[in-house]
């Protein structure tokens, strides 16, 4: 017997989400919104995941800017009972329990229940069953759940699953078989390496399966669904009451029997069927939408994005030169005593992921009574972060100065600050000027890192609809072209500022 | 004017300038002369605290710095009133003449902007270059850049100059521009210390002229007495 390879394709940052999560377990005292606050608020805000796709909650295709899926059905009909209004918090899925008393009352995305999650949250009574369902390529040697059991063809069979989720962990816990395990953000994302090959096969519940199958038309179900299991609403341990007012809503609908009929009109039951009876008759799969229709439909969503990442790159960048350049100046001319201070605070932000600073800002400050919007969390991460750079950069710029400038300011009487503020930072701000713009460049791609705490901006934005419409190279074109649109004349301006300086440097007596 | 008084200065072991002692009277031209390495420079960044010294005091246009490090005020102080023109210029690149010489009476003595420019102005005709006033350091030669920097200085009517070799970086030609304009300077009456190679000068300027050799006073007095003799 081959021993089980489970290790993650991708590098993932483990210890990163480890401590995270570690984190999010200490209980959150008076950040929780009870009963009573969303009542008054009128509002029950639930959070899920629009990239983990359908048919849970998802953008329609046909209209990009509808999010539909059975749980947002689910989640509006709770609302009503409750006497509230329904609102929708994007958050990528396996981080949705973090935002929990701090961006929305409760999750309602296909969370599996498990012990861990009934010790560290309050957990509904189940709302949906589930089995696991191994899909893989029409034409792939594995054609049964027992073939897992010997290696493949090309080693052990590499399966993917989504990470966090029910079919991770029963496939890491079983050992018998010859399968390297690999993590995956969305579901659709696994059909998609499946059907490029990079995956023999994906582990993930059924219900996804049959939903996406007319999207993958190549590849199908392999054995019978298995390992089954529920889904369950999540609270924060210390909203006792609106748990409860959950739970109750939950009976109701399940015991009048309009869960039911939600579930009869998303086809959950019935449709399984009808695929077993496809794929035993070999019928083509049914054809997708038209491209002008999407791109019609997904480009206000997209420039809309494209605002976003543009407001996240316009707001920070101004404040990262600001700190930048006055950690610069206090390193080169500030008190012996603040230097230490301020190379540390360049080296541990220059040193460390800027996802990992996103997350301590959005996550963690909360846990010290400082809870912050995403966009302010996301606004200033890129300015700490780039800072960091920017006042290398400056420092570099104002070494660059000669020192006969300094001399001429202090013999004209002027102060340190005043030679500095008149003399020694203009001439540095222009020398770096090429650098600077080109940071611009960088931090303005870089944006795309705050989808991890909620903020959806152009590339998540993408992600969304790529996954829902199964359009990804065509969108990532079009985004690909908004990116260039909004870039390309930040590097004309670089580079009209490089020729500026040279010509003037070539000007002057040598 | 100027007293120094047993001046010492010390770098890295070597005491590049000893028991430095002269004077300067109101209303005089000194000439600091010496083959190179003699200390002239450092005496005269030592007048003005651009360097620090060892031993000994200064006084100049009423203000004392003593040996050690000199608070920030009390530079600014001395600073205020001792104006220095630079070998290299150091005009400010990226401000225009006018703008150079009207920032420090601006932001340091305070005056308003229109006044500071009219008389910066002024200054510009005084070194022949008004029509310049517009015109940043990078398009000017280099005596015009020396004759910029000098009207910068004076826009801070200091009561002492102190000049640094100011035409060793320019041909004769402009030299004789800068010569020029600091001679008539001399004319009217303005303390100045000029450290020179330009024996030329000295003969045609100074009141007094000193020799620095080997960190020491070799010799002082009038020109005619010291450069007798002497080449240039």
């Amino acid at each position: 017997m081959t021993p089980a390879r489970q290790r993650g394709r991708r590098c993932r940052p483990w210890w990163l989400l480890a401590a995270v999560w570690l984190l999010a377990a200490v209980p959150v005292d008076g950040l929780a919104a009870e009963l009573d606050e969303v009542l008054a608020r009128g509002e029950l805000v639930w959070a899920a995941d629009q990239e983990g796709g359908g048919p849970h909650v998802y953008v329609d295709p046909e209209h990009p800017t509808r999010l539909i899926g059975f749980e947002v059905e689910l989640a509006a009909m709770l609302a009503a009972e409750l006497g509230v209004k329904a609102r929708f918090q994007q958050g990528q899925w396996d981080r949705l329990p973090l935002l929990l008393g701090r961006a929305a009352d409760c999750v309602i995305n296909g969370f599996e229940s498990t012990p861990e999650r009934a010790r560290d949250w309050r957990c509904s009574r189940p709302y949906f069953a589930y089995a696991l369902q191994l899909v893989a390529r029409r034409d792939s040697p594995l054609d049964s759940l027992e073939a897992l059991a010997k290696e493949g063809p090309r080693g052990p069979w590499r399966v993917g699953v989504l990470t966090g989720s029910a079919a991770e962990i029963e496939i890491r816990r079983r050992s018998d078989l010859a399968v390297e395990v690999i993590g995956y953000d969305g579901t659709v994302d696994c059909l998609e390496q499946v059907r490029g090959r990079v995956l023999d096969a994906v582990l993930m519940d059924d219900c996804i399966a049959t939903f996406n199958a007319d999207r993958f038309g190549e590849l199908r179900g392999v054995g019978r669904p298995f390992a089954g299991g529920t889904y369950t609403i999540l609270t924060a341990p210390d909203t006792p009451r609106l748990s409860a007012a959950i739970d109750d809503a939950l009976g109701r609908l399940i015991t009048d029997g309009r869960l039911k009929a939600l579930y009869d009109r998303w086809d959950l039951a019935g449709r399984q069927q009808m695929l077993l009876l496809r794929d035993a008759a070999e019928v083509p799969p049914a054809r997708r939408g038209s491209l002008a229709d999407l791109i019609r439909g997904a480009l206000p969503l997209l420039l809309r994005s494209a605002g976003m990442t543009i407001l996240l790159s316009v707001a920070s960048f101004p404040l990262a030169i600001l700190i930048g350049l006055s950690v610069a100046v206090g390193r080169l001319h500030g008190p012996a005593w603040l230097r230490p201070f301020l190379a540390g605070y360049v080296e541990i932000l220059r040193g460390t992921p800027l996802m990992l600073q996103l997350y301590a800002l959005f996550f963690l400050l909360p846990k010290a009574g400082l809870a912050l919007p995403a966009i302010v969390a996301a606004i200033l991460g890129l300015a700490m972060n780039y800072s960091a750079y920017e006042s290398e950069i400056y420092r570099a710029g104002l070494k660059a100065v000669p020192a006969g400038q300094f001399e001429a300011a202090l013999a004209l009487g002027m102060t340190k600050w005043q030679s500095l503020r008149h003399v020694l930072v203009p001439q540095a701000v222009r020398i770096v000027m090429p650098p600077v713009t080109s940071d611009f460049i960088a931090l303005f791609k870089d944006t795309s890192v705050c989808s991890a705490i909620t903020v959806i901006e152009l590339t998540k934005r993408y992600s969304v609809l790529a996954l829902s419409t199964g359009r990804i190279a065509e969108l990532a074109i079009v985004t690909a072209l908004l990116y260039l649109a909004m870039s390309w004349p930040l590097s004309l301006l670089s580079r009209w500022f490089e020729r500026r300086l040279e010509r003037r440097s070539e000007r002057a007596p040598g | 004017m100027i007293e120094v008084d047993s001046l010492a200065a010390i770098r890295s072991g070597n005491r590049i300038l000893d028991a430095v002692t002269l004077t300067v009277a109101e209303g005089t031209v000194t000439t600091l002369v010496g083959p190179s390495g003699g200390g002239k420079s450092t005496l005269l960044r030592c007048l003005n605290g651009l360097e620090t010294f060892a031993e000994g005091r200064v006084t100049i246009a009423g203000h004392t710095l003593v040996a050690g490090e000199h608070p920030p005020r009390a530079l600014e102080r001395v600073r205020r009133d001792v104006g220095m023109v630079f070998q290299g210029f150091n005009l400010f690149p990226h401000l225009s003449a006018i703008d150079n010489v009207t920032l420090a009476p601006r932001i340091v003595r305070g005056v308003p902007a229109p006044e500071a420019r009219s008389r910066g102005l002024d200054l510009l005709e005084r070194v022949g270059l008004a029509r310049f006033a517009e015109a940043r350091p990078a398009t000017l030669s280099g005596g015009q850049q020396q004759r910029v920097a000098i009207a910068r200085s004076l826009a801070m009517e200091p009561r002492v100059m102190l000049f640094d070799e100011p035409t060793s970086a320019l041909d004769p030609q402009m030299s004789a521009e800068v010569l020029d304009v600091i001679v008539e300077l001399a004319r009217g009456g303005q303390t100045m210390v000029v450290v020179t190679h330009d024996h030329g000068f000295a003969r045609r300027a100074a009141t007094q002229v000193v020799e620095l050799v080997a960190g020491r006073v070799h010799r002082a007095g009038p020109a005619a007495e010291i450069l007798a003799g002497a080449g240039g």
